[in-house]
């Protein structure tokens, strides 16, 4: 028993040796400068500053401005990125011809580097460009110098890409879900007489909870993280800084102000904990949210 | 007796490798272009051999995340022996610690090379001028006769840049007066400095301990720039700007030598004019930065370092690299002199420049600075701000990150 609880040890070590290196250690390290006023240029001369950079953050209006960014990044892509996913979960769930092609067309943007698709919507979304034309030919005056270069509309444009970009992985998630679903329930319910919204609602819905609390809550860390499209298209600019790139731009880039970007980065932190409580909480329900 | 000669021969070998000890310095570089880089590791192998006790290993860094490499280097102690630094960093490096003083060693060469401003933090030198960068004016004659302007068109002031500007924009819809920049960031202030400046303006008093970005000639440089974006801007980022100025879609822009090469490589013709910066009179002002070599102050080889330094930035190699990079500003005065940049108008435009130019104040928050720089003319730009606004708000926000860091 022992010998084999020894050589389970040596087994896992890389494992807890990677955790506790890569994460556990940067975890407590950084909540710890967060309360010192480290920075990265004088490592050595530091003090301990308790909780003032928490305080300071709070009337950081850059870091309040790229919080509510961040607010409207995840409070607009969450709900349509979900209900997208679910309809086209359930549309390429039934079965046609060619049903393959679609699901599998669907789900490519969500193989394609994050990288690569905000190079082409940044093309897509300048002055002249594909998506200003269309808006013109529909009646809509584009903004003058591009989507991505107008406070109205620059946040926007990277939340629709970022629906587009995601709503094919989170449908590959639900159709799992629903190929859980055994079909007995659904031949019982219309041979009862339930109608198509019914059976949605009263067999779908409820069987699906699990799947739409592990998408919900995975979305809305996903969204809460956002940094690589604001790096790529529009570098924080027009009021598209986000809490992450606040955090890499305070830490990485302009001043190196390592501790402050800590404590920031730990308030992002407890929104996201406290945000996927409630999410759980919320689902976890007995009775039927929806 | 065969044991012993191999004993003899082990012990000749041993004892010549320790006299032939050799010093390797690490130099981390930004040069990857394939036109410029075997040009690098021709003249390192150059040194090398003219230097047989030391060897240079050489590392090359990108633009997009080289400052943060060599920052985090530094922070721990794994820095290069010598690194490459654009101008903006060198106060930030040095008021670090990171670097090593150079003036002694550099003191006796200083009437040979321009720039020394930007290498001197606290009346220390901490780096040597390589190469510098400042930028010019760009204009396409066939756009300019097109627009009914005489054909030796030169805009030597602001009035002049207006008309030139309204008259190429008033050719059509798909033409331009102006190439404006969008706030890219460390890109938007080189390009609003040079108006800043040429309108006598100044984001410091002179014993630095002031700031007085808000001035009345602040507000009318902000005022004019503004003018231009609005009335005849072609809005995009640098890259798109050169590539409508190509497409002969832009009358006038502002442009480093980089354009120059790019179109040498990409075989664009244009029949395009150079000349120095307008200001309200003539001249204008530019905007002054570059490249230094620097060693780090934790190096254990800073005479080796030093030599290879002279060695790279020596009057001959400057014009080598320049020929390389198609760069127009050799730091070396003496290189300057050289006839490919003499015989050429489009680098004579730009040596002429250097002497019209200005670079930003030397301090470690520079970075903070530039940053509030671009946002008051951002906001003035794209957000409806209003220039005397804007630039009071900057003045405040400079003021105190300054009397922050006082403290």
């Amino acid at each position: 028993m022992k010998r084999h609880r020894t050589s389970a040890l040596i087994l896992a070590s890389p494992w807890i040796l990677t955790f506790f290196l890569i994460w556990a250690f940067p975890l407590v390290y950084s909540f710890v400068i967060g309360l010192t006023n480290y920075r990265i240029f004088s490592p050595e001369q530091f003090d301990w500053v308790g909780w003032s950079n928490y305080k300071q953050l709070f009337s950081d209006q850059d870091f309040i401005n790229a919080l509510k960014n961040t607010f409207i990044f995840v409070i607009g892509t969450i709900p349509i990125t979900t209900v997208i996913s679910l309809a086209m979960a359930l549309m390429v769930n039934r079965r046609f011809k060619g049903r393959e092609l679609f699901r599998a067309g669907y789900f490519l943007p969500s193989v394609t580097s994050m990288v690569v698709v905000a190079l082409i919507f940044t093309n897509l979304y300048q002055r002249g460009g594909y998506i200003a034309m269309l808006a013109s030919m529909v009646g809509i005056t584009p903004p003058e110098y591009g989507f991505l270069y107008s406070n109205a509309t620059a946040l926007y444009s990277i939340m629709a890409m970022d629906i587009w970009m995601s709503a094919g992985y989170f449908m590959l998630i639900f159709l799992a879900g629903l190929k859980s679903i055994p079909d007995e329930l659904y031949e019982s319910a219309e041979i009862a007489g339930a109608s198509a919204w019914r059976r949605f609602r009263s067999i779908t819905l409820p069987l699906l909870r699990p799947v739409a609390v592990y998408v919900l809550v995975i979305n809305s860390i996903k969204s809460f993280q956002v940094f690589v499209e604001i790096f790529v298209m529009s570098k924080g600019k027009f009021e598209t800084m986000t809490a992450v790139y606040f955090v890499y731009e305070t830490g990485l880039t302009t001043g190196f102000e390592s501790g402050y970007a800590s404590a920031a980065a730990y308030v992002l932190f407890a929104i996201i904990a406290v945000f996927s409580i409630m999410l759980f909480a919320v689902m976890r329900q007995r009775r039927p949210v929806w | 007796m065969r044991r012993t000669l191999i004993l003899s021969l082990a012990l000749f070998a041993f004892t010549a490798g320790a006299l032939q000890a050799t010093t390797t310095i690490e130099w981390w570089q930004f040069w990857t272009d394939p036109s410029v880089k075997p040009v690098i590791q021709e003249m390192v192998k150059e040194f090398e051999a003219a230097n047989p006790d030391i060897k240079v290993r050489l590392t090359d860094l990108t633009w997009s995340h080289g400052h943060e490499k060599i920052v985090v280097a530094f922070a721990s102690n794994t820095g290069p022996d010598v690194v490459e630094l654009g101008s903006d960093w060198i106060a930030q490096f040095a008021d670090g610690g990171y670097l090593a003083d150079m003036s002694e060693s550099i003191a006796p060469d200083s009437n040979q090379f321009q720039g020394w401003g930007m290498a001197t933090y606290k009346g220390t030198i901490w780096a040597q001028p390589w190469i510098l960068g400042t930028r010019v004016l760009f204009y396409n004659r066939d756009l300019i006769q097109k627009a009914g302007l005489d054909k030796d068109f030169i805009p030597v002031n602001w009035p002049d840049l207006d008309r030139g500007c309204k008259a190429v924009n008033d050719l059509g819809k798909n033409v331009y007066g102006w190439g404006s920049n969008t706030p890219e960031k460390h890109r938007l202030y080189k390009k609003f400095l040079p108006f800043f400046w040429s309108a006598g303006a100044q984001i410091f008093t002179d014993d630095g301990e002031l700031c007085v970005i808000s001035s009345t000639y602040a507000i009318e440089a902000l005022k004019f720039y503004q003018k231009l974006h609005d009335d005849y801007g072609y809005v995009a980022d640098q890259r798109g700007i050169e590539d409508a100025f190509l497409d002969g879609k832009i009358g006038f822009i502002m442009s480093g030598d980089w354009l120059l090469k790019r179109m040498e490589l990409e075989n664009r013709k244009i029949n395009l004019v150079t000349s120095v910066i307008p200001g309200p009179k003539f001249p204008g002002t530019s905007f002054l930065g570059g490249e230094f070599l620097a060693i780090n102050a934790a190096s254990e080889h800073k005479e080796a370092a030093m030599k290879f330094i002279k060695f790279m930035t020596s009057p001959v190699n400057q014009v080598r690299f320049c020929k390389a990079n198609m760069s127009a500003n050799p730091s070396s005065l003496e290189a300057q002199q050289d006839p490919y940049f003499t015989e050429n108008p489009y680098l004579q435009t730009f040596i002429q420049q250097i002497n019209l130019a200005k670079h930003p104040p030397v301090v470690p928050d520079w970075v903070y600075i530039e940053d509030i720089i671009e946002r008051a003319v951002e906001n003035t730009l794209f957000n409806g701000g209003l220039p005397a606004s804007e630039l009071r708000n900057a003045q405040i926000r400079i003021t105190t990150l300054r009397r922050n860091e006082q403290k």
